[in-house]
């Protein structure tokens, strides 16, 4: 903390410094964010490593004592997005349209979603149900739900991460949270708990 | 038995507000309970939510439903941790 922002011209043994002590206490935040969005071990392993030689490569841009877990956050996401859609014909993007559609009216998605499901339905729910509802979901609203509630970032951080207004971040989790309401709720009914 | 219903009845009646059943602003309230459970409500959003929190069903049911998901999230969804060999292939990559 005392030292001064060093922007530039760091030497081989500060970039290293820099990355041991900034870029990897974050790891395995990383990995399970990797591992969440791309639902695969093989992908999560190569979009951690390519973010992590990419934070290397680009440390200069990284200013000592900012957030160094929303900027690497922020890699790993851009990563995903360019490679996800070179993989897959843009199928977040063309997904992520869909339910915007479908749910870009704020009525539409409110009054479709007083949604019945019981609190403790949830509280009955394991560990491999709620994450398969998550991973059902589109990955634009998969990935705020897991920035807010599992990773614990603040709106304002979820923004500089998605590179979106805080407003929008708002409306995404809301939506998301409806969504994945719907979700939990074919896993709580098929317990038997839906009447 | 009787008795003393109707004097819990008549208990009840003096309060100034009955418990609401039907919320007519749910989808505000719904985002103000999510800013919350979030830590991002403003004071006044929190002022409200203190004053009122008891006398909405539906909000009372939201609020709880909303905490539920938001505690499974953290707690039960499985974290994976980072793979030893791969910590170990970005140490390589960059020959430290």
């Amino acid at each position: 903390m005392s030292e001064a922002p060093m922007k530039k011209g760091y030497t081989d043994d500060q970039k290293y410094e820099v990355f041991n002590r900034e870029f990897m206490p974050h790891i395995d935040s990383m990995y399970n964010f990797a591992f969440r969005l791309t639902t695969d071990e093989d992908d999560a392993n190569d979009l951690v490593q390519d973010t992590y030689l990419k934070a290397f490569r680009f440390i200069s841009s990284f200013e000592q004592g900012t957030n160094a877990k929303a900027w690497l956050f922020r890699i790993l996401k851009n990563s995903f997005i360019n490679d996800y859609r070179k993989k897959s014909k843009e199928p977040s993007k063309v997904d992520y349209q869909e339910v915007e559609t479908t749910y870009n009216s704020e009525d539409a998605a409110d009054t479709s979603h007083t949604v019945d499901l019981r609190a403790d339905a949830v509280q009955d729910l394991i560990g491999d149900e709620v994450a398969n509802a998550l991973n059902s979901l589109p990955v634009d609203f998969r990935t705020v739900i897991i920035l807010c509630d599992i990773e614990g970032f603040t709106y304002e951080e979820m923004a500089k991460i998605l590179d979106i207004p805080i407003g929008t971040v708002r409306s995404r989790l809301h939506r998301a949270r409806n969504l994945l309401k719907e979700k939990l709720k074919n896993y709580a009914g098929s317990m038997g708990y839906d009447a | 038995m009787n008795v003393s219903s109707k004097t819990s009845e008549a208990a009840g009646a003096k309060q100034e507000q009955p418990m609401k059943h039907h919320c007519e602003h749910h989808t505000e309230c719904m985002k103000m309970i999510q800013a919350l459970l979030d830590g991002e409500a403003n004071e006044e959003e929190k002022e409200h939510f203190r004053l009122n929190m008891d006398k909405c069903m539906p909000c009372i049911q939201t609020f709880q439903l909303e905490k539920c998901i938001k505690d499974a999230l953290h707690s039960k969804v499985e974290r994976r941790p980072c793979p030893e060999k791969l910590v170990a292939a970005i140490k390589a990559q960059l020959n430290y």
